[in-house]
């Protein structure tokens, strides 16, 4: 018999691209035998609009790459910039800026579990990941006013200081949410329809998984121990006590898997830190540059400058955001400007290892592979 | 078989609410939830404390606020179909005279009624005598 | 317990009129005319019409029950706003859906896409014929009853197959591709599983099989073919499931892989066709599976109110309760791969119901029941 290839251009408006992203299929009935990657429809130059902003004014801007989780975006831009311009942050600060990460690393995998169900057409645990999330966000809003789009994290400190009560309120969202965590395991892991899905789909070998340049809970997915919080350790998190989770298997499920245990491991974090967070400001109080000390109340934020002029040179730093390494590279020309800013960020370099997991599978298999690597629109186009 | 049996029994306790899983939808035009105090929604200006210096102007990321003369002095203009809400304005404030209220309503119909000018941002201080 | 063969609709309409002491007087009056025919056919009409509103009104009562099931499943509220607890959410739906715009894409099949809507509907409904509501509740006791609804919802694939072809749609072919692989492969279980309970009602009629699950087994439980065949149920309950094209076997639709499938080109009053048509078969195909295996309308006699009533109350009860477990596995599970199903359905089930229609002959035979 006779038969034809067909194409198929799956996106940008299509309910499961998470946004404005678009694969060119090449189909042979329902399986595929080419996909092609089309993004870009997000962009909107934030490297460069940072090259105009202060170093200060860029931070907002780092929310709006990886929406779902704000604060790794916060904090690996901060880094930059402290290491370049030499800031000491007081071990509160980073006792809080981790508390934010781990916290946010949850919220991120709720949103992840919720959206790979709902891909797979099981309309509930959106529901209950959602239900869970909007207590993390109420925790946000408590800290910073924000409940997305932080802008928490600071050259020198975090904003603002723990405000009161929240700490016991987090306990309780910490305490609720290992029982609800129980539940999603009781309601997915052993779904043998869900199994039937992930089992074996998508499946990317390690080597070529490192190849691609796959960081993150999807390269641990393929049984690589890459961690960034371990290998490379900044902040406080020499002193925490967690382990990095992998599954060697390199499929779907695999990918799955290694997040609910970080959801887990990201709860055992948070109790850490809750429970030793030591006392002081949560903002350095070293003078900076040509600022005069402005010791306004409102904020401790205060006894930092505005604008401040790091010395000339460049400095890359990564942090192990919820969906890999998340880079910032940034070059000061000593002026208050950053002359350059680049971002390596986990969504895209996840995302072009794609078409070699699911050529040779069925677009019901591109939709599960798809919503286990946990991309995020606004990270891919940047 | 038994996956699904499991996966049964945790939706059926969903629904019959057993062993604190309640509803917990908002009702939102009807009921609403109470902001945190810090909450970043639409700013006030202090009409004592503002000086119109401009320095939130400058600091502006998305170049929100412009300064504008109202009565005889000058304060802050604010295009919220513009803002990030970040509150860089409020940190930089050197008479701490900007705060940013619960109010998250801002929806509007055209892009001009975004503009909110000192008549509808400034508020007087209560002072102790 | 009722046995025997009681009556259809017509028959008792005829009787209410005969008891009120108005046939007579309307026969009278027809037969004057020379229209003898026309009011048998307007009894008909009668029965026709009131079947339809009857349905009509239990689908958009499942439209707001499966949001509420849903909303409940997952910590919500569902509907609140309209009317009390949001029991008028579906008028307002439809009212929504009337005052939209009737899209017919550019490259359409016109006649195909617009007709394709209606088959869907009207094949929807054609499966009540034979559906035994109650005692004497049926607007025809067909011999071939369950020949006749096994044939019926053989239709809706052509139909969709109609729609998916006319829509112009990529998309739309694939899921009317998927819609007519699984309903080939799925009806076939369904019909052996369904002729295991007609080897031991030796019968077609469906009031026939519902009489025959009146009486208990062993004296405590009632004869339900549940209790006789349980594999048999189980089966025909995955195979309805399928049939039906819900969560877990969605495919013709499969919103996240293939947007809305084979009514993604639909708009207005033909999207509502489509939404109609498939609660009415939702409604329809837990009708059947009550009817084959859970006693129909039988239950206890209550008193002395009549027996039609009774029997239409237990027969929804049992009905919704299979509803129910639907709406509650499709909030649970999440959707299989098309050919993961082909495979369970010719592989698994196909043998699995012919073990099924051995065992059921091996009973009958030895005399056991």
């Amino acid at each position: 018999m006779e038969t034809e290839q067909l194409l198929l251009n799956m996106g940008p408006v299509h309910p499961s691209t998470h946004g404005v992203l678009r694969f060119k299929l090449r189909m042979d009935g329902e399986i595929i035998r080419d996909c092609q990657v089309v993004m870009g429809y997000l962009h909107r130059g934030t490297e460069k609009l940072g090259e105009m902003k202060t170093y200060l004014q860029f931070v907002p801007y780092t929310d709006r790459l990886d929406y779902i989780a704000a604060m790794p975006n916060n904090y690996a831009y901060v880094k930059a910039v402290e290491e370049l311009a030499g800031i000491e942050v007081p071990e509160r600060a980073e006792f809080i800026r981790v508390l934010c990460m781990e916290l946010n690393r949850v919220v991120n995998h709720l949103v992840f579990l919720g959206s790979l169900l709902l891909d797979l057409g099981a309309s509930t645990p959106i529901m209950y990941g959602f239900r869970e999330r909007e207590k993390a966000l109420q925790l946000f809003e408590m800290l910073c006013g924000a409940r997305m789009t932080f802008n928490y994290i600071k050259p020198g400190g975090v904003r603002e200081d723990l405000p009161e009560g929240f700490i016991p309120k987090l306990n309780e969202f910490m305490k609720d949410m290992e029982k609800r965590v129980d539940d999603y395991e009781q309601l997915i892991n052993g779904n043998e329809i869900f199994l039937l899905r992930m089992k074996n789909i998508g499946v990317i070998s390690a080597e070529e998984a490192v190849n691609y340049g796959m960081t993150g809970p999807s390269l641990r997915g393929s049984g690589v121990k890459y961690d960034i919080r371990r290998l490379e350790p900044y902040s406080i998190y020499p002193d925490l006590d967690f382990k990095v989770c992998s599954y060697p298997e390199g499929d779907s499920y695999a990918r799955y898997m290694v997040r609910i245990d970080e959801m887990r491991e990201s709860l055992h974090i948070l109790r850490q830190v809750a429970d030793n967070m030591p006392p002081g400001k949560a903002a350095t109080t070293q003078r900076y540059g040509i600022a005069p000390e402005t010791g306004i109340p409102s904020s401790v934020m205060s006894y930092f400058p505005r604008i401040f002029t790091p010395p000339p040179g460049e400095v890359y730093s990564r942090i192990e955001a919820p969906k890999g390494e998340l880079g910032f590279y940034v070059v000061s020309d000593g002026t208050t400007k950053p002359y350059r800013i680049k971002i390596r960020s986990p969504s895209f370099c996840n995302l072009v290892a794609i078409p070699s997991m699911i050529v040779g599978l069925k677009i019901p298999d591109l939709i599960a592979a798809f919503g286990t690597i946990d991309v995020v629109l606004g990270d891919v186009d940047r | 078989m038994i996956g699904i049996i499991q996966g049964l029994i945790v939706t059926l306790k969903h629904v019959l609410q057993i062993g604190n899983r309640p509803t917990v939808t908002v009702q939102y035009p009807y009921e609403r939830m109470k902001v945190s105090p810090r909450f970043r929604g639409k700013h006030a200006v202090d009409e004592d404390a503002c000086i119109g210096c401009g320095i939130c102007e400058v600091n502006c990321p998305n170049g929100t606020i412009t300064i504008v003369k109202y009565n005889t002095r000058w304060f802050p203009q604010f295009d919220l179909g513009m803002c990030l809400f970040c509150g860089l304005c409020v940190d930089v404030c050197p008479m701490n005279a900007l705060k940013m209220t619960g109010d998250y309503e801002l929806a509007d119909y055209t892009r001009e009624s975004l503009i909110y000018g000192p008549e509808k941002l400034l508020f007087k201080k209560e002072v102790n005598k | 317990m009722w046995t025997g063969d009681g009556m259809n609709a017509y028959e008792l309409i005829v009787s209410i009129l005969y008891s009120i002491d108005v046939y007579d007087l309307l026969l009278d009056a027809f037969r004057s005319a020379g229209m003898e025919y026309a009011l048998r056919v307007i009894i008909v009409l009668v029965e026709l019409a009131v079947l339809f509103g009857f349905v009509l009104i239990t689908v958009m009562f499942l439209t707001w029950m499966e949001r509420k099931v849903v909303a409940m499943v997952q910590s919500r509220y569902g509907p609140m706003v309209t009317g009390p607890r949001g029991l008028l959410q579906p008028v307002m739906d439809g009212i929504k859906l009337i005052g939209k715009e009737d899209i017919i894409p550019a490259g359409a099949d016109r006649w195909i896409f617009t007709l394709a809507p209606f088959v869907v509907f009207v094949a929807a409904l054609l499966v009540f014929i034979p559906l035994p509501f109650g005692y004497s509740l049926i607007i025809s006791d067909l011999k071939v009853g369950l020949l006749y609804i096994i044939a019926i919802s053989a239709v809706s694939p052509v139909a969709i197959l109609l729609a998916g072809w006319a829509s112009n749609n990529k998309y739309s072919l694939m899921g009317a591709m998927r819609a007519v692989a699984q309903d080939i492969s799925y009806t076939i279980p369904l019909a052996l599983a369904a002729i295991a309970v007609v080897v031991f009602t030796g019968s077609l009629s469906t009031v026939d099989i519902v009489n025959a699950q009146s009486g208990t087994l062993f004296g405590i439980i009632p004869k339900w073919f549940i209790f006789i065949t349980p594999l048999g149920f189980i089966l025909f309950l995955i195979a309805s499931i399928a049939e039906m094209g819900r969560i877990p076997f969605d495919f013709q639709e499969s919103e996240q892989e293939l947007v809305a499938g084979f009514f993604t080109e639909y708009s207005g009053m033909k999207f509502a066709m489509f939404f109609l048509a498939e609660y009415a078969h939702l409604f329809a195909v837990s009708g059947i599976v009550v009817t084959l295996f859970f006693g129909g309308w039988t239950g206890p006699v209550l008193g002395n109110i009549p027996v039609q009533i009774t029997s239409l109350i237990y027969f929804l009860i049992k009905t919704y309760a299979v509803i129910f477990f639907a709406m509650w596995l499709r909030d649970t599970v999440p959707r299989v791969r098309i050919d993961q199903l082909l495979n369970l359905g010719w592989k698994i089930m196909v043998p699995l119901a012919l073990l099924n229609l051995l065992f059921a002959g091996f009973v009958v035979t030895a005399g056991v029941i």
